[in-house]
């Protein structure tokens, strides 16, 4: 990116804070909810465009990406979007009016995108735009698809919003690019957290910085969750978070705690895991993987077959290829993840040995698919609130969070907005 | 200097050291460095039948595979082991109590670190020895050189199968001079830029030694003195071990060209070593070695590299990317047969290698030294 298109892109920005500024909250909310209400519909020319794109630009296999389009963008639409900013910014009829607290956004907010998921990318986009702010997006290297059609249904809906939204691709390399980038009042990055640490060390403490570093999600399964009842609807539901995406979204589970005092029942769950993995391999095939992350998979689980054969209670199922691949482990150690449909299978034995293994993850516990406890669950409920677990769901549900999701034990616009107490 | 020999007891074992040390032992004689088929065939096959009657856990992986000394035809068809399971396990072929050495993979005390235990490093040595003089040191006498190692030496370091090799060829090639520069997690950049300098006034050509993380180092230091050396002609550099996932990281190409630049070494030669804990032999790059051939990883003739398809577990057609399976008959304490997680693809009579494992299990010996450094930097603040 030459200097003249950096001038040209802050030009835009003011033009843009300058067109928000004027135009009534109410007004933005209703486009954005209708660019919801296209997202929803999977006739939708964007949709279709995202369908078609998705697969070969990241990666996934057309099914999962349908499927996973289905479930993400099913619960939004402009009811939540609304719920939403009712929750955090208070009743969006009196958010331009008099009020002893005005809310306002920044003048522009530059995103840094990391992932290749959509659904964050489009939730990304759309919450500075609640708050008047001008967007500029610098895309992930794995999806350069999302921003592009998010751009491009605003501006077929009100060309006027679409102009606030500015995707800006440039090379990691180009330094003028970024420092430029960086210059934005409120900044917004998603990124390993050496990339967040790192970006953070580059702003001026008068920015405001919000950063999504690493994270993961887990299941965990009580007693019940092996009853003949139960264990094939939970399996069906974790492989289902598994195939999703392919296990690369901070809410895909990567491990799977059983909490039961019968050794056998973590064979069970392993076995029906893997029937339903083997299944959901049939409806969702798994995207394409690179020879490096073929050959960690390759790794891990030879080296489990290792500690089998060394006589260890561990057990591997899996694909013939690296499709997929289930390991019931001996016990809970934290043991490495190459993804792409591979889960660990962790037995232990009470509540407390699972608290000592879920301390480590802590600092970066997501979701936790719950399911097993019966009348225990409240107080699993609340150690998992205390360890600091933004969401706990139910098997099957982890790949389609609300839109008003506390997405880092967070909210979606307090982040990113200024708040004003008027005491006159 | 190293007491630690110990004569093997088994006399199955010590017969297939003793030929194995044999080829070895031949080999410092450049018309014997032979890739000879039959011979490594035959050796190894009798260290897959010893490997499978000694080391239990592995002969029940194999039953389970199922590949058995009875079932397979080939070297080729020998069950290789994941490099992660020496984190987990001990994989001898020897009763335990019969380790002289342990050698351990470099990792923070909160990572699980792999570990090879010999119960003799005579083939070890055996092995490096002439393959570190083949591929470094092809047109001119080590003796005419200074050698530099940015590292710790086998005594400050005695876990670091780096640091042993670098400290028997210290030993036993009778370099000019010999010094090591990571003293208890400094880089001692002070004395080496001395020493370099003298070096340059008495034109004695250098040997500079290191992990690719303590040579970034040691960049760093030479810019803040705004320092670019000049080495005498014949000078080589060393690198090895990578970056494996640390916060900085150069390209190969970018490395070498600051090398380079501050050293004065032109990128023939620059010298790639691909080594791991888990194996008794070295592989390096061509370049000093054919310089008019393309770049690739050699190893010496009692080793064997294939590219394997993770998906089919077969080899791939040559010149296609496979992960990386190791045979090497240094290994007859341990397993011959390891599987890697690196990437690469054949080169004629060798190997490039693409891409090394990098993640939270991170492994190699490049972490080791830079964790040294590190640690050393945040005692100074």
């Amino acid at each position: 990116m030459n200097a003249a298109e950096r001038i040209k892109i802050q030009k835009n920005v003011c033009d843009a804070r300058r067109y928000l500024l004027e135009q009534p909250t109410q007004k933005i909310v209703e486009c954005l909810s209708r660019v919801l209400d296209d997202l929803r519909d999977p006739q939708s020319a964007a949709r279709i465009t995202l369908a078609g794109e998705l697969p070969s630009a990241v990666g996934f296999s057309p099914e999962t990406t349908r499927e996973g389009l289905a479930r993400g963008f099913a619960a939004w639409n402009g009811a939540t979007l609304r719920q939403l900013i009712e929750r955090e910014l208070g009743p969006l009829d009196k958010m331009d009016q008099t009020s002893s607290c005005r809310v306002s956004g920044f003048d522009s907010t530059a995103i840094l995108l990391a992932g290749a998921i959509p659904m964050p990318t489009i939730l990304a986009m759309l919450a500075p735009l609640v708050l008047r702010s001008p967007v500029l997006v610098k895309p992930s290297t794995h999806d350069s698809v999302t921003p592009r059609v998010f751009a491009k249904i605003l501006s077929a809906l009100d060309p006027d919003l679409g102009s606030c939204v500015q995707v800006v691709p440039f090379a990691s390399t180009d330094h003028d690019a970024l420092t430029a980038f960086l210059a934005a009042p409120c900044i917004v990055a998603t990124g390993s957290d050496t990339t967040i640490q790192n970006i953070a060390s580059m702003l001026h403490p008068t920015q405001r910085f919000v950063g999504y570093g690493h994270r993961l999600s887990v299941a965990i399964l009580g007693p019940d969750a092996v009853s003949s009842s139960n264990i094939t609807r939970i399996a069906n539901g974790i492989a289902l978070d598994v195939a999703l995406w392919d296990q690369l979204g901070c809410l895909s589970p990567v491990g799977i705690y059983l909490v039961h005092d019968d050794p056998d029942a973590a064979n069970r769950l392993a076995n029906a895991l893997a029937q339903a993995l083997r299944k959901a391999e049939g409806d969702w095939p798994r995207g394409r993987i690179d020879a490096k992350t073929a050959a960690q998979i390759a790794q891990e689980r030879a080296e489990a077959e290792m500690r089998s054969a060394a006589g260890k209670s561990v057990h591997v199922y899996s694909s013939s290829g690296t499709g997929w691949t289930v390991i019931r482990e001996e016990d809970a150690t934290p043991r490495a993840n190459p993804l792409h449909r591979f889960l660990r299978v962790a037995p232990v034995r009470d509540i407390h040995q699972l608290k000592q293994a879920l301390l480590p993850l802590s600092p970066h516990l997501a979701a936790v698919a719950l399911d097993g406890f019966g009348a225990a669950t409240p107080s699993l409920v609340r150690m998992l609130v205390e360890l600091g677990a933004s969401r706990i769901c139910l098997p099957g549900t982890m790949q389609s969070p609300p839109l008003a999701w506390h997405h880092d034990n967070r909210g979606v616009l307090t982040p990113l907005a200024r708040f004003t107490d008027l005491e006159l | 200097m190293f007491p630690s020999m110990k004569t093997n007891t088994d006399p199955q074992r010590r017969d297939l050291d003793t030929r194995i040390l044999a080829w070895m032992q031949e080999a410092s004689e450049p018309k014997n460095w032979i890739p000879n088929e039959a011979r490594f065939e035959e050796l190894s096959l009798a260290c897959f039948r010893f490997q499978f009657k000694h080391c239990e856990s592995y002969a029940n992986y194999c039953r389970k595979i199922p590949k058995t000394p009875d079932s397979i035809q080939s070297w080729k068809e020998i069950p290789s082991v994941p490099t992660e399971a020496f984190k987990t396990l001990t994989l001898t072929s020897f009763p335990s109590e019969n380790a002289v050495h342990v050698f351990r993979t470099s990792g923070s005390t909160a990572a699980k670190r792999g570990e090879l235990h010999l119960d003799t490093l005579e083939l070890y040595e055996a092995s490096l020895l002439p393959t570190f003089a083949r591929h470094l040191f092809p047109d001119i006498d080590p003796k005419k050189c200074n050698a530099f190692f940015l590292a710790a030496d086998a005594q400050e370091a005695p876990d670091s199968s780096l640091s042993h090799m670098f400290s028997t060829a210290a030993a036993r090639l009778h370099f000019a001079k010999s010094q090591f520069f990571l003293r208890q997690g400094k880089l001692e950049i002070a004395a080496l830029i001395s020493e370099l300098e003298t070096s340059i006034s008495q034109r004695t050509p250098v040997a500079l030694l290191g992990t690719a993380f303590s040579f970034v180092h040691c960049l760093d230091a030479l810019r803040e003195r705004k320092l670019r050396l000049q080495l005498p002609p014949g000078s080589r550099i060393l690198e090895t071990g990578g970056f494996k996932g640390r916060s900085r990281e150069y390209p190969a190409a970018e490395l070498y060209a600051l090398l380079s630049t501050h050293f004065g070494v032109d990128s023939s030669h620059i010298v790639n070593q691909y080594g791991m804990t888990e194996l008794g032999s070295q592989f390096y790059d061509s370049n000093l070695l054919a310089p008019e051939q393309p770049r690739r990883k050699l190893g010496p003739p009692w080793t064997r590299v294939l590219c394997i398809d993770s998906e089919t577990d077969r080899e791939v057609p040559d010149g296609e990317i496979g992960i990386l399976r190791i045979f090497d008959l240094a290994n007859t304490g341990s397993l011959i047969a390891l599987q890697t997680a690196d990437i690469g693809r054949k080169i004629a009579d060798g190997f490039e290698v693409l891409g090394r494992q990098t993640g939270a299990e991170t492994r190699g010996c490049s972490i080791a030294a830079d964790a040294l450094l590190l640690e050393n930097a945040r005692e100074r603040r």
